[in-house]
């Protein structure tokens, strides 16, 4: 039977996959490559067609089989050995290793939808709205831990305060939510009228509830209702009730740094303790605040002692991260100081000798390494402290909490370790990462004779000498011999 | 460590296709079951290591058929004791490799 010259489609599409991931192979392969490839598809199409089984189905399966010829072009990119050598030098230069540390930090930046907590943080402490918005609780003389506030205190405060704009308690909890058909446990802020008063929020959509009512978020509404408006008036199951959804939030609304995302607006609380949000009048201090609200709590017959009205303000508790970071990061670098014993005293003598353009050069470097690794850490924390996963650690709103400055002190201690390892692995000239470990001596002669390994610097600029045992009275252990330009062709040549 | 310790379960799968005839990847293919973004890297890398070995077949005997000439791949004698080991290592490899119709 002779075979049919009919071109199909297919056929097209096999050559033209082949022809781009021909372009990848070396030159000097790429033509028996694209001969290979180019002869089995055809002796497979012809043997098809003479079977009478030549179909859609199986020219698809051609064309999914034409898809491994890219697997198969990079595998013959990746065993060149010039571009093994290539890659080698690329994971040793310092620029690699600052790089990886920035596509971390991108990296982190996608998959989180572009830092979210990290904006959150620049939005609410730099908005001059929040000046005057704050935090209020209760923390008790005796016993730790912070409580919230009852509230009819909080009653008597909106009504008789002179020294308050407005105030609303809130209550943050996880009830089941069903609504458009989805079964979900989003975190919910149960509330009153006034606390979008207090906020001084509008809403996107729909009217703020006055007694009882539902308002969501953005991000809700676009994820359960596909940003649709007919959503107002939708019913929706908290618990046991059914609500409907009275308004949407605007984008750039933010409360609390976990970011709720469902707010349940009832005639009172009936919780024991409750949280609050005020906003003060313009040049109203802490303690004129204080005294005030602990006077009118009085006649609402709960008594406060001066001081336990704790208050946080807006702007001042979104900057909490960035203090929390830094007391840990000096706490980790004087750490790390004492136990790493970073040889001061040599860096000094050096600076004082003519090399000091590499001396900058390296400090240069450990600094650059050390900030963008430490702004990795701030924001990887900071996501991870407003994640649900973190509730489990306890974390607390307003502030960071404990969570996050553990967090902090693990994260910046393993950052500062891990820079100064990896710098005493560089060569001392030219930052590559050394390589070629060579042992010498015998451990178990130490008495008389050196023991430990070699590294060199694959550039031939030096070579490092790490002992086995290092005497704690000794803070130049390692040393480092550099070698002259005479070395250079014996390192090129085993390159 | 030996080479054969190195070989993993699909390249031993491909060694045993090869030696039981299958000379081109789309047989190989067929045989396995397994996708060709996996047999030709996989035969590359078998060829390197001097497990295999690859020929055009005549240039002559291809045109007098109207058609390209094929690449086949045989077993090399290193190939073929490594395989040995491979089958003691895998007990099941020559239940999994269908015997080609000759």
């Amino acid at each position: 039977m002779a075979p049919s010259s009919k071109r199909s489609l297919w056929l097209l599409l096999c050559r033209s996959m082949l022809r781009v991931a021909g372009c990848l192979v070396p030159p000097s392969q790429r033509e028996g490559w694209r001969q290979e490839w180019q002869s089995e598809i055809f002796h497979r199409h012809q043997f098809l067609l003479r079977a009478g089984c030549w179909s859609k189905r199986e020219a698809f399966l051609l064309c999914r089989r034409c898809c491994g010829a890219f697997p198969d072009a990079l595998w013959h990119v990746t065993a060149q050995e010039q571009l093994r050598v290539k890659l080698r030098e690329r994971i040793r230069s310092p620029l690699m290793c600052l790089a990886s540390i920035v596509a971390a930090i991108v990296l982190l930046g996608i998959l989180t939808r572009g830092l979210p907590a990290f904006q959150n943080l620049l939005r609410t402490g730099t908005d001059g709205n929040n000046a005057r918005l704050l935090f209020i609780w209760f923390h008790p003389s005796a016993g730790g831990g912070d409580e919230g506030i009852p509230p009819d205190a909080v009653t008597a405060w909106a009504a008789r305060s002179k020294l308050l704009e407005s105030v609303a308690p809130f209550v943050v909890g996880h009830p089941h939510l069903k609504a458009a058909g989805v079964i979900a446990q989003p975190l919910l802020v149960r509330t009153q009228a006034s606390f979008f008063r207090v906020l001084g929020t509008k809403p996107l959509l729909g009217v703020l509830p006055t007694k009882r009512g539902v308002v969501l978020t953005h991000s809700v509404w676009k994820s359960l209702y596909r940003e649709d408006r007919r959503a107002l008036g939708a019913e929706i199951q908290l618990g046991r009730d059914v609500y409907h959804v009275s308004a949407i939030l605007p984008d750039s609304f933010s409360f609390l740094s976990r970011q709720p995302s469902v707010y349940l607006v009832q005639d009172f609380l009936s919780d024991a303790q409750v949280m609050v949000v005020g906003r003060i009048k313009q040049g109203v201090t802490e303690k004129s605040l204080d005294r005030e609200l602990t006077r009118i709590a009085e006649s609402a017959c709960y008594y406060f002692f001066r001081a336990q009205l704790r208050f946080s303000f807006f702007r001042e508790a979104a900057w909490i991260p960035c203090w929390i970071f830094v007391i840990a990061a000096s706490a980790s670098g004087l750490l790390v100081l004492l136990v790493s014993r970073v040889p001061l005293r040599r860096l000094l003598h050096v600076w004082r000798s003519n090399q000091r353009l590499a001396v900058i050069r390296r400090v240069a470097f450990f600094l650059s390494k050390v900030l963008l690794a430490f702004l990795f850490v701030f924001a990887l924390a900071l996501e991870w402290s407003r994640s649900e996963s973190a509730i489990l650690f306890g974390s607390r709103d307003p502030a960071a909490g404990p969570f996050l400055l553990w967090a902090y002190i693990v994260g910046t201690m393993g950052v500062l370790f891990w820079s100064v390892a990896d710098q005493r692995a560089r060569c001392r000239v030219c930052l590559r990462l050394l390589c070629f470990p060579v042992r010498v001596g015998c451990p178990g002669c130490l008495l008389l004779n050196w023991s430990g390994t070699e590294l060199f610097c694959p550039e031939g600029h030096g070579l490092m000498h790490v002992p086995d045992l290092a005497p704690s009275w000794d803070e130049e252990a390692e040393r480092w011999i550099s070698l002259d330009d005479s070395w250079k062709s014996l390192f090129i040549e085993t390159r | 460590m030996s080479e054969s310790s190195k070989l993993s379960h699909t390249a031993a799968l491909i060694l045993q296709t090869i030696d039981q005839g299958c000379s081109y990847g789309f047989d190989i293919m067929d045989a396995t079951g397994l996708p060709s973004g996996t047999v030709y890297p996989a035969l590359r890398r078998m060829e390197a290591d001097g497990l295999i070995a690859s020929q055009w077949e005549s240039e002559k005997k291809a045109l007098a058929e109207q058609r390209p000439a094929r690449k086949y791949y045989r077993i090399t004698r290193p190939g073929t004791e490594v395989l040995e080991q491979a089958q003691k290592r895998y007990p099941l490899l020559n239940r999994l490799v269908a015997k080609p119709r000759r």
